[in-house]
Order: structure tokens, then C-alpha cells, then sequence
């Protein structure tokens, strides 16, 4: 039983960690949307499992919010923000391709060593996981910096949050559903005030 | 004695193996693309054919241009008999392991690359510059991936591997596994020539990396270095199959045991065959400046996989 | 036994260096003098197996010589003897090689001087293994350096050779000084023998004993061409004459490999293992930058020079593990950390110092040093060719050749460590690896580009076109090393039961050994049997070519190469080697740094008729620039200041003297 929830959470956690490499790897704003929705899938699936295995039947409400949420609405909003953009597709990021990933893969490495230590004492099945939702944090704030389109860095940071909330789910079983509710409205309202902003943002970041 | 007979059975069944893969990949990718395609049986004719002709040699070629081909044959047969193919006992374990494996495929790569400098054209040095450059960068990703099999198992011989992943199967679950599987397909195609690294079947010099090597031979010299690269996917997609998924292979050496194993390391190859014409028909190649990109995914993954498995154990 | 050895090797040097200088004839110095060194080469090396074989270790004191800094105190142990057996493994092919190489220097004064320095180079470099205290030691390190400075300096038609000699001077000079200061404090005020070190080790203070590793790895480590102290490598090694690059590379900078494994595991207790992390990351650094450098080099011999850095980091790597596995207790892991470390400086002296030699025959037979002037030679030269392509795939480490089994030791250490150390090695080993992967496929891929860019295709000048095969006596020397290489590649027990004894004598045991014919150390799985290798690619080979003949028989036809319909076929269209290196250099952009600078000179008529454009694209020598110019700098700046001090005023200098004797007073007083 343990060993099949342990399973189901790690394989969810490295799907997410793979789409936040995938960011680093395509140079296309539309692969940056769908890696993001596809990753927010997979968090509303750990969710899910988290609820099942867990016995917390409020997270079930959680991951169908974050499935409407982050897999639905969010990723509409940005596609539109990206269609309306004029296009400036030939900016490199600051950091090419090679070397976005090999330091993120120094990132998952020390995600994994500075985890160790939490890992021992924490004796939930998904302790597994941890230092995947930690990889996941450090890569999101790296494609956060060293990305030049506005869009990807707003992508950067939702995954930032997705992060944050794995990590939540794997080490605690998820945060109380109202603080849950308050994130998810924070998002949303952040997300909707980035697109009015957007006509305006059509500049690419300066550096 | 016995560990001997199988191993040259291994590598016949291997070297007849190879033309038939070859041939299975491209009659789907042509049905794929809505043709009819020639059967799997066709590079079998084109080695017949292109053997049994004579030759035409650069004038400017030397005695390296009459080498090469047979290091690049002598290399791939060394590498093929290290591979475990439907028995688990390994008579290869007693020379080399997946260390050697490696360094046997990369010397076969450094004689084609020089076979391709040899008459002096500049598609010759286009292809050698180019596979070299592809296959130094690969170098880090298959280490990894081996550290990543070998540690769970303890050692880096190829029947060790296997063996302890037949009597443990849980070590094959996980994401480490995996990831390690995925950065070693990916490392597989760099290491073959397929695309989207490198495309097998154009005639564009300007985009050629390992045909542009091989531009100049001719007669039996093609026919070899064709069906060593054959025996080299092949044997590249049974390591693939059984480092990673290797249970069907026979534990045993009785008759049926065997016969079993045959069958299922064919239905593996033509798994990953199958897997090989639809990414190759879905992607389209890459840029040369964008494959080590791939590379340091591929790196990425291997280095993950690595990290995962030395934490959890 | 030993004692006669040693003897009649420096008698046998000693007479070299006079036969050069005082023999009437020429050619005759130069032919008895290269014989003596030859003959001393023997004679070290009937000195280092017969040590090595049994066991017993030979000492010798004299007050007699250098008396005031402590007399000569030479010993034997199995470490001294292996690396005395490396110098002259290197040294008997390159004495050969210089007869038929520096025939034309005959009856110059610059040709006998050349000859005298050579056996007085060797002579040196035989005593600094055997030295016991600090004296012999550092006088037997200074008789190198010199003589090795004015051998590299000897061609005033080298273009850069002056530089070059300052650069290897002045750092060379610097690493004694670090060298000198180091023994002082290992000594702590007793005296400057080792065996006084060594049993003082146990009480030196933490930071003394910071200190000494310190100023050790900066002393040997620049002579061994570590990052960032390897500067002088490519510079000295092209300007020497080749026998001379092949002696300097095979074993010289391996004496700074023996120097680092004489302080750190026989003077000093086991260090934290910070410093073993250190090494390793050193090493780790050095040997990516040797590869990177010399898979964009053009000049044939600084592409070996820079390859050497990188083999010299590879040994390292091994160095660093082994003290990092001491340093966790892990006795058999310390022990195969550096018996691989010293299998690969034999392989690395075997191949390089053949590479070398090959290059030398190179230069001499086309008369052009950089590859772009080279190609073709394969067919007017093919015997070097030949012996070339061994060591070359040697440097590439493919089966079944001697570089392959150090660098395949290597990887099975590492995984080893990964596999039985602590989690928090669980980070830096499969680093490591991946690095020292990384490193073996540029090392091929610079080998094809060596081999590949000089000796095939088509030649690119008038000197390629004309090139002469070397002689007799040069190609022998070249066959000797060559065939070592083969040897030690499909046998390599034969060099690892012998290292297995030097690693036990400093304290490290390691257990069984498979002694057959395949490679198989504890605590790892696996077997390599180079042997079997070879024989199964032998018999396919075999196999394919009677298939070809019995198939063909028929027509060969001997045509133009395809060229896309062109009709002749010239030199310019061949890739050169900046070509070859260029997808590299774009992904290595960061590292490499280069400078594109374009120049377009269009008619004074009109700017839309381009006269001419020069492309010029060079590889900026950034970390030079980063490092060293600002030193340059501040020392200058240094001198400049102190230059105030010749005021002319001879009341100044008067007042000199007193004031340094009050300030030594006050010391004296102070400093109990």
C-alpha cells in the first residue's frame, strides 16, 4: 500500500520537475503554456493521490480546483496574453540552452543534498518526493531569472507556486483548505492583473 | 563451455539480426508516411548486392581508407558479443563490461571519422568533424547512465546488471530507472545516427553526419560498414531492451528456456523499433548547433536518475 | 646490486656530458654521447626493476658532497624506483631518437652543449627520485630545471623560445622556493632529512601542516602543469627540440606527480579530507581544460603539451581520491586510487613521450609545425604514420591499447567510491565521472584531429608535398615506446602487480590481486581482458577480410574522389583543423572566449568593390590575462617602487647596513 503511494507520488513529482526542464529546453512561448498546464495536471493528480492514500478528503477539492484553476483557466489567460503580444521571438535567454540545463541538473543535485537531513526525519511515505518539490522550486526560480520573455517568467513563477504547493502536499499532506483558497485567489488575481498590464509589457525586460 | 557457444549464438543471431531491423524501421516509416514501402528483407538484398561489386578508390586515399573498414567491423562484433541478448549467463562478463562497451563503440566511431578524412573531400571532414564532436559529447551521458545501472547492481558488467535486476525487479521501479532509461534512448540516437540527430536517409551532403563519412567506399568496404552500423542499432536496441526490461531472458540453458528468451528479445527489438520509425517519422532534425542541447537534456536526465538512485538505496 | 646500477648510471651520464663536449669529431660526440645516456638509461632501469623485483631497499650517505646543507643522502624505496624506471623508459628512445635527429647540429658548438645538457637532464632527473633529505633533493631539482631551461632555449630559430624559456624560468623557480619553504616547515626544526620528516609528521600543528600541502601542491603542482600553475607547459614544450619535449612530458612533470605522492603520502600523516576533495577538483578542472585547449590548438606540439595537462589531471583525479579514501579509512579504495594513478603516469609517459617523438619526426621530415601547413604525410611517411596511429589511439584510450585500461581503471574506481563511501562523496563522484568521461570523448576526438589533419588527405604546403621519411635511428626510437604501449595494453597485470608493491611500501595494502591476464581489482565486479578483446577483434577482422577477397577479386578501380562534380581536387577544399574544432568551440563558446576580427579593404573607388577580407579568429589566452597579467602588474609596480631606493646618495646606501642589523637584533631578541 505504502510502496504504491510512495510510487504514485514520486512518479507525479518527476513528471512536474521534467516539465519545468522542458521550459528550459523549448524555445516556444505555446510550450512554455502547455508544459505549465501539463505540470499543474500532474500536481492536481499527487493531490489526488495524496487524498486518496492520505485519508484527506478535502484535497480532493483541492486538486479539482487546482485543476480548474492552474490546468484550465491560468493557461487560457496566458495563451491569450501570448496572442495578443506582438511577436518577439528571437530573444535568447541570458543563460543558452546547454547551460540552463546542466545547472539546473546541479540544482535537482542539491536539492537532494540539502533535503537529505529533512528526508530522515520525516517518516511519511511520500518523503521521496521531497527533494524533487525542492528541485522543483530552485529550477522555477532559475527559469524566473535568467528567462527574457515576460511570459516565460510569469510561467517561472507559476511553477514557482506548483512547487510550493508539492512540497506542501508531500511533506504535510497539503496546507488547511483556506489557506489553499487564499493562494489560489492570489494566483488568479495575479495572473489577471498581469494580463490587463500585458499591451504594456510587450517590451522584453531590459538585462 | 556452454557460456561460450551461447555467447557466438548471441552474436549470430545478432549480426543476422541486424539487416531485418534496419529494414523493419524503414518499411514502417514508409507506411507511416503513406507509402508502400520495400520489405524487411530488402537490406539483405542491398548487402548481397553491394558486396558482390567491385570498387572505386579515391586517388587520394591510403592504406588507413582499406583499415577502416575492418577496425570499424572488428570494433562492433567485440561490442556485440558484450551485450546479453536472450540468455542471462554471460560469457562476456569474463573480458569487459559496459565501460568497454562504450570505448569499443567510440573506437569503430574514431575509424570512420578518419576513413572520412582520409581522401581529403570536405564532405569527408564535414561528417568526421561532426560524429566526433556528437559522440565526445554523448561520452558523459552514457557514463552516467552506466553509474546509474551500476550502482543499484554493484557492478558495472553487463551480466551482473542484468542478473540482479532479474532476481530483484524492484529496483526496476521508480523514476530513477526510468529517467535513466529515457536519458539512454535519447544518447541512442546520438550514438546511431538517427534523427532527429542525424538523418539516415538523405542525400544532402550539407546535412550528413555519419553518411558523409562513408561517402567515398564503395563495394564490399559499403556493404561492411552498412551492416556494422546495422549490428550496431541492433545491438544498441537489445542493451536498451535488456539492461532495462530484462526479464524473459532465459535463466536456464535448456532448449525451451532459450527459445523463450529468442522470442521475447525479438518482440523487445521490434517494441523499440516500432517506437524508433514513429519518433522518427513525428520529429524532424535538429540544427547541428542544437544537438548538444539534446545532449544536455539527455545529460540531465542520466544525472538525475544517477542522484535518485544514490538516495534512495 | 642497486648500488652498482646507480653507479655506473651517473658514471655513464657523466661521461656523455664530457664525451660531448671534449670528443674532436662532431658526429662521434654526438654518437658517444648519445650512447652513454643511452647506456645510463639502462642502467637506471636494471636499477628501478631490480629494486621493484626484490624488495629490498638500498641507502647511501655522504658528507663529502654538499657538506654544508647536509650532505648527499640518497635511498631506494619501490616508489623512487618506479619513477627512476619511468625516466628511463622515456629517456633510452629519446637518447636513440637525438642520433638521427640532431645529425645537422654536428660540429656546432650549440649541438655538443645540446648533448652535454641532455645527459645532465637525465642525470637529474635519476637523482630526484632517490633523494632522502631535503638538500639532495632540491640540488637535484635545480641541476633539472637549469639544464631542462637551457635545453628549451637552445634554438634561437624557435620562434618564442626566449619567452618561453622566462615563463618556465621564473615559475619553475618560484615552485623551488615553495618547495624549500615547505621541507623547512615539515621539518620543525629538526633536520632536513626525510626520514626525520616523517617521523616528526605526526606533531606538526594544523595550520603547519595546511601550510606545507599548500605550498607542496603550488610547488609540484606547477611543475606537474596543474591549473592554473600549467602556463609554462605550452609554451616550453614546443620550443624544445623534441626528444627534449618527449623527456620533459614523459618525465619531467611526472617528477612533480612523484614529488606530491613523496609529501603528502609518505612525509605526512592522513589529511582531512577537504584536501583529497580539493586534489580531486583539481584534477577534475585540469584535465578539462588540458582537452579543451588541445582540441583547438593548430601548432603540432602544443596540441601534445596541452593533452599532457590533461593526462596530468587524470592523475591527479586518481591522487585526490586516494587521499580523499584515506581520509575516510577506506584502506583498499586509497590503495587502487593510486595504484591507477600511477599505472596511468607510466601509460601517459609511454604514449606521450612517443607522440612526442613523432611529432619531432614531423616537423623535421616537412619542415612546417603547425597543422594547417601539414596533410598527406601518411603516404610519404609511413612508418611514423603507422607507429603515430598507435599512439594516438593510446591517447584516446580505446581498447585494446595501454590508455584505455588507466582510463577504464579510472571509471571503476570512481563507481567503486560512489558505491561504498559516505552520501557526502555521493555528490562529487558522479560529477567526477561524468568530467573524466567527458574528458576521454574530447581526447578523441582530439586525436582524430591530429592524426586525421596531418597525416591524411592532401597535403596543404610545399614542405608536406616533400616530406621525407625519418631515419632509421628515429623511426627504432619511435618503435620502442610504441611497442611498450601494446605490451602494457594487452598485459596489464604485468605493471599492476609491480604498483600494488610500491602502494603497500607506503602503507596502503591492498590485498589479492588476480594475477592472470585479465584485470580484476577488490571490491569491483567486474573483468577486463584486453587480451580477449584483441584476439575476438582480431578474428572478426580476420573473418571480414577473407569474406572481401573471396567477393571481389575482380575490379578495383582507382578514380577521383567525389567532390560534387568538380573537377580537380585541391588541398584548399579539406577541412583544416581550426574547421574540425569549430563545432566544439561553439559549444564551448563560454569556455573558449575566442575573438572574431574582420577586416574588409574595398577599392578606393567604390565601397561596393571588396578588394580583400581577412577573417581573424583567435583563441584569447583569458586565463593568462585573468591570472598572471595582474601579478605581472602588481610586481612590476613592486619593482618600480623599490627602484626608489637608488637615490645615487651613498649616505643611504651606508645607512643600509645599520638599520638591517638593528631590525636582525631586534628580531633575534624578539623570535625566541
Amino acid at each position: 500500500m505504502d510502496a504504491t503511494f510512495s510510487l504514485l507520488t514520486m512518479t507525479g513529482a518527476s513528471a512536474m520537475l521534467l516539465l519545468a526542464l522542458a521550459v528550459l529546453w523549448r524555445h516556444h512561448v505555446p510550450a512554455y503554456i502547455t508544459a505549465f498546464r501539463m505540470q499543474s495536471v500532474a500536481l492536481a493528480f499527487v493531490g489526488a493521490v495524496v487524498a486518496w492514500f492520505g485519508d484527506v478528503s478535502e484535497l480532493f477539492l483541492v486538486a479539482a480546483l487546482i485543476l480548474a484553476l492552474k490546468g484550465w483557466i491560468v493557461p487560457r489567460i496566458l495563451a491569450r496574453m501570448e496572442a495578443r503580444r506582438p511577436g518577439d521571438r528571437g530573444l535568447h535567454p541570458l543563460v543558452n540552452t546547454e547551460m540552463s540545463l546542466l545547472l539546473s541538473g546541479g540544482l535537482a543535485v542539491a536539492a537532494y543534498e540539502i533535503s537529505r537531513p529533512v528526508a530522515e526525519v520525516i517518516s511519511l511515505p511520500t518523503r521521496g518526493g521531497l527533494p524533487l518539490a525542492l528541485a522543483l522550486i530552485l529550477v522555477s526560480l532559475f527559469i524566473v531569472v535568467s528567462r527574457r520573455q515576460v511570459i516565460a517568467q510569469i510561467v517561472g513563477f507559476l511553477m514557482l507556486e506548483n512547487g510550493i504547493a508539492l512540497l506542501a502536499l508531500l511533506g504535510a499532506y497539503g496546507v488547511p483548505l483556506v489557506v489553499e483558497l487564499g493562494v489560489f485567489l492570489d494566483v488568479l488575481l495575479g495572473v489577471l492583473v498581469m494580463q490587463a498590464l500585458v499591451p504594456g509589457m510587450g517590451e522584453p525586460s531590459a538585462g | 563451455m556452454t557460456t561460450v557457444v551461447l555467447a557466438a549464438a548471441e552474436l549470430l543471431f545478432l549480426a543476422i539480426l541486424a539487416p531485418a531491423v534496419v529494414g523493419y524501421v524503414r518499411w514502417l516509416k514508409a507506411r507511416l508516411q503513406s507509402r508502400r514501402g520495400a520489405d524487411l528483407f530488402q537490406p539483405y538484398r542491398e548487402f548481397r548486392k553491394t558486396f558482390a561489386k567491385g570498387m572505386v578508390i579515391a586517388d587520394t586515399a591510403s592504406w588507413l581508407f582499406h583499415l577502416a573498414p575492418y577496425v570499424v567491423v572488428a570494433s562492433t562484433v567485440a561490442a556485440a558479443v558484450l551485450v546479453p541478448v536472450f540468455s542471462a549467463s554471460q560469457a562476456g562478463d569474463q573480458f569487459g563490461d559496459l565501460f568497454a562497451l562504450m570505448a569499443l563503440l567510440i573506437l569503430g566511431t574514431m575509424f570512420l571519422a578518419l576513413g572520412g578524412l582520409d581522401p581529403g573531400t570536405a564532405f569527408g571532414g564535414m561528417g568526421s568533424s561532426r560524429e566526433m564532436t556528437v559522440a565526445a559529447l554523448t561520452e558523459p551521458t552514457l557514463a552516467i547512465a552506466v553509474l546509474a545501472l551500476a550502482l543499484t547492481a554493484g557492478s558495472s558488467s553487463l551480466g551482473v546488471i542484468t542478473g540482479t535486476l532479474l532476481t530483484t525487479p524492484a529496483n526496476a521501479i521508480g523514476p530513477g530507472h526510468a529517467l535513466a532509461f529515457a536519458a539512454f534512448l535519447i544518447a541512442m540516437l546520438a550514438e546511431t545516427g538517427r534523427l532527429p540527430v542525424d538523418n539516415p536517409a538523405t542525400h544532402l551532403e550539407l546535412t550528413m553526419i555519419h553518411e558523409a563519412m562513408i561517402l567515398e567506399y564503395s563495394g564490399p568496404y559499403l556493404a561492411l560498414l552498412e551492416w556494422a552500423a546495422a549490428l550496431k542499432l541492433t545491438l544498441l536496441l537489445t542493451l536498451a531492451a535488456n539492461l532495462f526490461v530484462p526479464w524473459g531472458m532465459a535463466t536456464s540453458v535448456g532448449a525451451a528456456a532459450l527459445a523463450f528468451g529468442l522470442v521475447v528479445v525479438v518482440a523487445k527489438i521490434a517494441v523499440l523499433a516500432t517506437l524508433l520509425a514513429l519518433l522518427e517519422t513525428r520529429v524532424a532534425k535538429l540544427r547541428l548547433f542544437r544537438v548538444p542541447e539534446l545532449l544536455a537534456v539527455s545529460f540531465t536526465l542520466a544525472l538525475l536518475a544517477a542522484t535518485s538512485s544514490f538516495f534512495t538505496r | 646490486m642497486i648500488g652498482t646500477a646507480l653507479a655506473s648510471a651517473m658514471a655513464a651520464f657523466a661521461a656523455g656530458a664530457v664525451f660531448a663536449l671534449a670528443w674532436p669529431s662532431g658526429a662521434g660526440a654526438r654518437r658517444l654521447s648519445l650512447a652513454s645516456a643511452f647506456a645510463g638509461c639502462v642502467a637506471a632501469l636494471v636499477l628501478g626493476v631490480d629494486m621493484l623485483d626484490s624488495g629490498i631497499s638500498w641507502t647511501w650517505q655522504s658528507q663529502a658532497v654538499l657538506q654544508p646543507l647536509g650532505g648527499v643522502s640518497l635511498r631506494v624505496d619501490p616508489l623512487g624506483a618506479f619513477f627512476v624506471a619511468i625516466v628511463a623508459l622515456t629517456g633510452a628512445p629519446a637518447s636513440l631518437y637525438a642520433l638521427g635527429y640532431l645529425r645537422e647540429l654536428d660540429g656546432r658548438l650549440r649541438g655538443r652543449a645540446v648533448h652535454a645538457l641532455f645527459n645532465v637532464f637525465l642525470a637529474g632527473m635519476c637523482l630526484v627520485p632517490l633523494a632522502d633529505n631535503a638538500a639532495t633533493f632540491l640540488f637535484a631539482w635545480e641541476v633539472m630545471a637549469l639544464s631542462s631551461y637551457l635545453l628549451v632555449v637552445s634554438d634561437p630559430e624557435q620562434e618564442g623560445a626566449a619567452a618561453a624559456g622566462l615563463w618556465y624560468a621564473v615559475m619553475t623557480h618560484a615552485g623551488f622556493l615553495a618547495l624549500l619553504a615547505a621541507f623547512v616547515m615539515l621539518a620543525q626544526n629538526g633536520p632536513l632529512e626525510f626520514p626525520a620528516m616523517r617521523a616528526a609528521a605526526g606533531t606538526l600543528t594544523p595550520a603547519a601542516q595546511s601550510t606545507s600541502v599548500l605550498l607542496t601542491l603550488a610547488a609540484f603542482g606547477s611543475k606537474a602543469g596543474l591549473v592554473p600553475l600549467h602556463v609554462w607547459l605550452p609554451r616550453a614544450h614546443p620550443a624544445a627540440p623534441s626528444h627534449v619535449s618527449a623527456l620533459m612530458s614523459g618525465a619531467m612533470v611526472k617528477l612533480g606527480v612523484y614529488g606530491t605522492i613523496r609529501v603528502l603520502f609518505d612525509l605526512m600523516p592522513p589529511l582531512s579530507p577537504w584536501w583529497g576533495g580539493a586534489v580531486l577538483a583539481l584534477g577534475v578542472v585540469t584535465a578539462l581544460t588540458g582537452v579543451l585547449y588541445s582540441v583547438a590548438e593548430t601548432h603540432i606540439k602544443r596540441v601534445l603539451a596541452y593533452s599532457t595537462v590533461e593526462n596530468i589531471g587524470l592523475i591527479f583525479v586518481g591522487l585526490g581520491f586516494a587521499l580523499l579514501m584515506r581520509a575516510y579509512d577506506s584502506g583498499v579504495l586509497a590503495a587502487m586510487g593510486l595504484v591507477v594513478a600511477l599505472l596511468h603516469t607510466l601509460n601517459h609517459a609511454v604514449f606521450k613521450s612517443l607522440l612526442f617523438l613523432a611529432a619531432g619526426a614531423v616537423v623535421h621530415g616537412a619542415r612546417a609545425s603547425s597543422l594547417e601547413a601539414l596533410g598527406g604525410l601518411i603516404k610519404r611517411m609511413p612508418h611514423t604514420a603507422a607507429l603515430c596511429l598507435i599512439g594516438v589511439l593510446a591517447l584516446a584510450a580505446v581498447p585494446p591499447l595501454n590508455g584505455f585500461t588507466s582510463e577504464w581503471l579510472t571509471f571503476q574506481l570512481l563507481l567503486a567510491g560512489a558505491r561504498y563511501t559516505a552520501p557526502s562523496l555521493a555528490i562529487m563522484l558522479p560529477l567526477a565521472l561524468a568530467a573524466v568521461a567527458l574528458v576521454a570523448g574530447l581526447a578523441a576526438v582530439s586525436a582524430v584531429r591530429f592524426f586525421g589533419i596531418a597525416f591524411l588527405a592532401l597535403p596543404r604546403t610545399d614542405g608536406a608535398r616533400d616530406a621525407h621519411e625519418a631515419p632509421l635511428t628515429m623511426r627504432a626510437a619511435m618503435a620502442m615506446p610504441a611497442l611498450a604501449c601494446v605490451v602494457l595494453g594487452l598485459v596489464p597485470t604485468l605493471a599492476v602487480t609491480q604498483l600494488t608493491a610500491v602502494v603497500s611500501d607506503l602503507g596502503l595494502p591492498m590485498g589479492q590481486l588476480d594475477t592472470g591476464l585479465a584485470l580484476s581489482l577488490p571490491l569491483i565486479g567486474s573483468r577486463l581482458w584486453p587480451i580477449a578483446i584483441a584476439a575476438l577483434m582480431a578474428a572478426a577482422a580476420i573473418a571480414a577480410v577473407l569474406g572481401t577477397r573471396a567477393a571481389r577479386g575482380r575490379q578495383v578501380r582507382i578514380d577521383a574522389a567525389w567532390n560534387c562534380g568538380r573537377i580537380a581536387q585541391s588541398p584548399r577544399s579539406e577541412y583544416t583543423a581550426a574547421a574540425f574544432a569549430e563545432p566544439l568551440k561553439r559549444v564551448f563558446t563560454g569556455f573558449y572566449r575566442p575573438t572574431h576580427e574582420v577586416t574588409v579593404e574595398v577599392h578606393p573607388v567604390s565601397p561596393y568593390f571588396v578588394r580583400a577580407i581577412t577573417l581573424r579568429a583567435d583563441l584569447a589566452p583569458w586565463m593568462e590575462q585573468a591570472i598572471y597579467a595582474p601579478v605581472v602588474r602588481a610586481a612590476q609596480r613592486l619593482s618600480a617602487q623599490a627602484s626608489r631606493l637608488h637615490t645615487g646618495s651613498i649616505h643611504l646606501y651606508l645607512a643600509l647596513l645599520p638599520a638591517a642589523l638593528l631590525v636582525l637584533l631586534l628580531l633575534g631578541r624578539w623570535i625566541r
